[in-house]
């Protein structure tokens, strides 16, 4: 036995090259995952968490090197699977397996049940045809469905029972790693509960580990021992569930636990809103990639601004810059400063005549004037530098420059960025 | 007491397979008052999207049909007029979102020109009048820079822009009734919670009613006023949204908020399958999963609703007369 | 939950290293295919090489032959020997099938047409120039044909002119040739004309089609851009070419150009079922279960286009027996002796008298034209597992 963990993945980037024009040349990249690191130890469940786009799912296909990761190393048990020759391949295929989201097309529709449940034994060598009978029945006993089932076919079930046929499919070569992606998104809640349960029984039974992706994190919340916060392509936080959903380090992460509307009306009207939408990851913002929306993104040192005022001016100053300011319809300052929420003025007088003289250049019609003065003006650190995976004062990492202060004060063996 | 703005009465809808006949909605009767915001909760199969669309009736006809019961609307019933006159009440008093935006948008006419169709359908007004409402339609539900979007296509839009584009629309007569069918499942958790803060002021503005339909009782707790828990074709209980939260009557309601995942308790599970829709069980349609079923749950027909608090109800026996209910409180508090 | 809790689940009990997928596993219908094949290509061998004029006694097989049973091996590996292996399964299907009035009368006709193609000319022969017995009206139908110069009856005659007799049930020809024999001997082209084409252009399309959407990129490209100039190309035009400068005007080359150039829209189908399939989760699951390329095609994508393939191949199966006739009737195709455009060509005016050669071949290529069609829906409805599910 090492100590390394089952799965760990360094600064794992999956790059999408853009093609356009007649000869389909490269034009740019979407980098749907842009240098991500975790680790899957033995026996752990660790949930991947994040919104659409984020690039979630294709970790979790990298990880598999379902496809070619772009950059960065992917050990299984220390050994690197981008080094694997043929062999070694085939035999992580058969320790590491995936679940994947829509249980409706995940069975051949001319395969039994039992087919499509044996057909990893198949792949693997074990083509006895009673063997596999054998084993089917068993595992899909265990599943919580009959042996009888196996003669059936796919559209005779439930979307939850095809579930756990897929997790039998899944758990017939025995793996030591599932990656289950969104294993219940497309099923009603009261039978996620039943699968999620499942899980949690087979899990500790098979002494598997599981890496879960999901964007419900109230999924994560009930599986997952450690969860890893995703947006657009980067980690943004990775804690210990209870203390992500206790204490979240990075804004994107209380932005996300917020939005979940709670099953209790008492609770109402308490989300903190996030303002626009998720960036196009092919063209993904400078700097921290969350600055366009984060409610809590830093303000220039040399200004005063009171608390989430720099805000609003940034969604002045990003709209200006994206020819959003609508100058025909918003005559006059005070008309754009009530379209955009700004305060009537700012307290501090030198970034008051600064915002000042920008509005009146937008009122006047110079609205890229009004962008160049504030971007000169207000320089955030969020726009210039990405922040690091840094540990935080709550002792879990997250990726934001509010904790830049915590870490440089730090002794610096907690800086240390992998715990 | 005034009439509601809506009232649906033993409403039957029906669809015609080849496996037989399915009843999908199979005798439900609710009410929305005017500016009240009522949701339609349940799972999958529990017919709430049906009993939705047959208030203007949307399903398509055949296989679907409705087969019996009545849909009063501001004293009209909506279920024998003609469809010419029907088509008044769809887009005009009744405007409708739907769960896909992607779906209710033509991708080959701009949001501009589709919100004008929208409004001169209904309304007659000239060409210009009809795209200055476009206008403030779109801006009110924030479309940044509308001089420039209006006159862009659907797929130039996001998920979220879009399904704020199928709001606008839904607005353009300003309807007495909003009924929205699962606005928000297609979006992520961040965009869903402007699209309903959106939805929220929107109704507080114009005193429009709401008909929402949702299987997620985070976004109901967020956004009801009253609540109808449908399973398998009938209601299961209704009322007050502070009352079916914290005082869930029906054992199926109670069931459904014991599966959220995420609440650092251990899940609840309901065991079971959804009945055979063609062929649903005596009795009360929840009781071959029930963990409180009596011999009494198994024969006749649903169980008549039973009062348990002001305007909250449930249809359960357990609630009647013959019994006392002290064992359903006990499953209640953990 | 499961009640062997105590037990160790079975699947956690295989031992791996005993499980070695050796290249020899070899599946008894592929042996069976490989061994046929090889047998086909001895027997051309020794054909060629040794007994050049007659393979047995006076049997001489030619190249159209050869073709086709090359296609015939293949259409009962891939047609006949899943179908009755997997009986259990196909047996729903063909019950299904049957039960639709449209099926049984489109399959029955199908059958019919090929037993008689098959067997036809064998028991009754080719058709043959009688000169006593030409011009004759069938079965129960009169004709005046006696007042054409040398023409004998050979049934009674009346007012009502000649009768037809059971001798002939369908008439004859001009040159005294019993329809009867000339549509079965028709048969018999067609069935060999749309067995063969029909699997080089199901071979063909489904090799290319699965290709270019399973691998994609500028494979999935370079086949598709030739699809689109090959249809641009028009077979007959080819063909004529073809026949007339190297191959002769033959099944053969029928075959051969039209099996060629009119697979380009089968591919396409089979494409964008595949580009389909290949994110399905089941193609997924499969490959992250260490599955190789061949196994999920021959597993999965192949066998899921089946009902596509099928599907349009009937279609074509028409336009090839309509084509073959069309060229028979212009002189372009030298089937030896005669086939049904080169009798329709003498039937119809100026040559022609009898209405009864004319008809009976136009209702046997109508109700062949029709039967495949039909056939071809019922499959489609019949083999869509969407539909089922």
């Amino acid at each position: 036995m090492t100590d390394d963990p089952l799965l760990a993945v360094r600064d794992l980037k999956k790059h999408y090259p853009v093609r356009s024009g007649l000869l389909r040349r490269v034009t740019g990249q979407v980098k749907a995952v842009d240098g991500i690191s975790f680790e899957v130890r033995e026996g752990e469940t660790v949930g991947l968490v994040g919104e659409s786009g984020c690039g979630k799912s294709t970790t979790a296909t990298s990880v598999l090197r379902l496809e070619e990761p772009t950059a960065g190393d992917v050990y299984f048990e220390g050994d690197d699977i981008t080094a694997y020759d043929d062999d070694e391949q085939k035999r992580f295929r058969r320790r590491a397996q995936m679940v994947f989201q829509d249980p409706n097309s995940a069975f051949d529709p001319r395969m039994t049940v039992g087919e499509s449940v044996a057909e990893p034994l198949a792949i693997h060598g074990l083509r006895d045809d009673d063997r596999q009978a054998e084993i089917v029945s068993d595992i899909l006993e265990r599943v919580g469905l009959s042996a009888d089932d196996a003669d059936r076919y796919p559209h005779e079930f439930s979307g939850g029972q095809k579930q756990r046929i897929a997790l039998a499919r899944a758990l017939i070569l025995n793996p030591d790693l599932l990656v289950a992606d969104e294993p219940v998104s497309a099923l009603d809640v009261s039978v996620q509960a039943e699968i999620l349960s499942l899980l949690d029984d087979l899990q500790s039974e098979l002494g598997l580990s599981m890496l879960l992706i999901s964007h419900d994190l109230g999924v994560v919340r009930e599986v997952c021992d450690r969860v890893g916060v995703m947006y657009l392509g980067e980690m943004v936080e990775v804690a210990p569930t209870e203390e992500l959903f206790a204490n979240p380090q990075h804004p994107y992460t209380e932005a996300l636990l917020a939005s979940i509307p709670e099953p209790d009306p008492r609770s109402r009207g308490e989300a903190v809103e996030l303002t626009g939408d998720v960036p196009d990851p092919s063209n993904p913002p400078s700097g921290c990639s969350f600055h366009t929306r984060c409610p809590r993104v830093v303000p220039p040192e040399d200004f005063e601004f009171p608390d989430g005022s720099f805000r609003q001016v940034l969604d002045f100053r990003l709209a200006a810059e994206n020819g959003d300011v609508d100058t025909d319809a918003l005559a006059g300052d005070t008309a754009l400063r009530e379209e955009f929420g700004l305060p009537s003025s700012l307290p501090d007088p030198d970034a008051e005549s600064v915002l000042a003289a920008a509005i009146s250049d937008a009122a006047s019609g110079d609205v890229e004037a009004a962008a160049d003065r504030l971007a000169d003006a207000f320089p955030t650190v969020c726009e210039r530098t990405d922040p690091e995976l840094v540990d935080t004062e709550a002792g879990h990492p997250a990726a934001c420059h509010l904790h830049d202060a915590a870490s440089e004060h730090a002794p610096p063996e907690l800086t240390n960025p992998q715990d | 007491m005034s009439n509601p703005l809506l009232s649906v009465r033993d409403l039957h809808t029906t669809f015609d397979t080849d496996d037989g006949t399915v009843r999908a909605v199979d005798g439900v009767s609710f009410d929305v008052d005017a500016g009240e915001t009522v949701c339609l909760v349940g799972e999958s199969g529990s017919g709430k999207t049906v009993a939705c669309e047959s208030i203007t009736k949307l399903i398509p006809t055949p296989p679907g049909e409705i087969a019996a019961g009545e849909v009063r609307f501001d004293g009209e019933d909506l279920t024998s007029l003609p469809d010419k006159q029907l088509t008044e009440y769809r887009g005009g008093r009744i405007g409708h979102v739907f769960q896909n935006p992607q779906g209710a948008l033509d991708p080959v006419y701009t949001v501009g020109d589709q919100l004008v169709e929208a409004i001169r359908l209904h309304r007659d007004v000239p060409k210009s009048a009809a795209r200055e409402r476009a206008h403030s339609l779109l801006d009110r539900v924030g479309i940044g820079d509308v001089e420039d979007r209006i006159d862009d296509y659907p797929h130039q839009f996001s998920g979220g822009m879009k399904q704020r584009v199928v709001v606008a629309m839904a607005l353009a007569c300003d309807p007495d009734l909003l009924i929205a069918d699962e606005p928000t499942t297609a979006l992520d958790v961040t965009i869903q919670a402007q699209v309903l803060r959106l939805l929220d002021e929107l109704q507080d503005e114009r005193g429009m009613a709401m008909l929402f339909v949702t299987h997620d009782l985070g976004v109901v707790a967020e956004i009801a006023d009253r609540v109808v828990v449908m399973y398998a074709g009938k209601v299961m209980e209704t009322g007050d949204v502070y009352q079916v939260f914290e005082n869930p009557s029906h054992p199926y309601t109670k069931a459904l908020l014991e599966c959220l995942p995420g609440r650092g308790r251990a899940l609840e599970t309901i065991g079971g399958t959804l009945p055979d829709p063609t062929d649903p069980p005596d009795g009360c349609r929840f009781h071959p999963r029930c963990p409180h079923a009596v011999p009494a749950c198994e024969d006749g027909d649903q169980p008549a609703f039973e009062d348990v608090g002001g305007s909250h109800q449930a249809s359960c026996v357990l609630y009647g007369a013959d019994y006392d209910e002290p064992e359903l409180a006990e499953a209640n508090d953990d | 939950m499961p009640s062997t809790e105590q037990q160790s689940p079975l699947f956690t009990r295989i031992d791996w290293r005993d499980q070695s997928a050796s290249l020899l596993d070899v599946r008894p219908r592929t042996a069976g295919l490989v061994l046929a094949l090889a047998a086909v290509a001895v027997t051309f061998v020794y054909n060629h090489q040794v007994a050049t004029t007659a393979l047995v006694g006076t049997w001489d097989l030619r190249r159209m032959d050869w073709l086709l049973f090359v296609a015939c091996i293949l259409l009962v590996r891939y047609g006949v020997v899943p179908l009755v292996a997997n009986w259990e399964r196909s047996s729903g299907t063909v019950r299904e099938f049957l039960r639709r009035p449209a099926g049984l009368l489109s399959l029955a006709w199908i059958l019919g047409f090929a037993v008689l193609g098959l067997v036809g000319p064998e028991l009754i022969g080719m058709p043959r120039v009688d000169f006593y017995a030409d011009y004759q009206p069938p079965v129960f139908t009169t004709s005046h044909v006696t007042n054409i110069a040398n023409v004998e009856c050979v049934g009674p005659v009346t007012d009502a002119g000649c009768h037809g007799t059971w001798q002939y049930p369908l008439g004859t020809t001009s040159t005294g040739e019993n329809v009867v024999n000339i549509v079965m001997y028709g048969a018999h082209i067609a069935l060999k004309l749309s067995i063969t084409a029909a699997m080089i252009m199901v071979v063909v399309a489904t090799a290319v089609g699965t290709t270019a959407g399973y691998f994609g990129g500028w494979v999935d490209d370079v086949l598709m851009r030739y699809v689109d100039f090959q249809q641009t190309i028009p077979a007959i035009v080819v063909y004529i070419i073809v026949a007339t400068m190297y191959l002769g005007k033959g099944l053969f080359t029928l075959a051969l150009v039209f099996g060629l150039l009119n697979w380009g829209g089968i591919a396409r189908l089979v494409r964008s079922e595949t580009l389909e399939r290949r994110e399905s989760g089941y193609v997924r699951a499969a490959r992250s279960a260490g599955a190789s390329d061949l196994h999920v095609l021959r597993r999965h994508i192949i066998p899921n286009s089946a009902a596509t393939v099928i599907t349009a191949a009937t279609r074509q199966i028409p336009l090839l027996i309509l084509a073959q006739v069309l060229l028979a009737y212009l002189n372009l195709s030298d089937v030896r002796l005669r086939s049904l455009g080169e009798i329709l060509n003498r039937a119809l005016p100026p040559l022609g008298v009898g209405w009864w050669v004319v008809a009976s071949i136009t209702v046997f290529l109508v109700g062949t034209v029709l039967a495949f069609n039909v056939f071809g829906d019922t499959a489609r409805d019949v083999l869509d597992p969407k539909e089922v599910a």
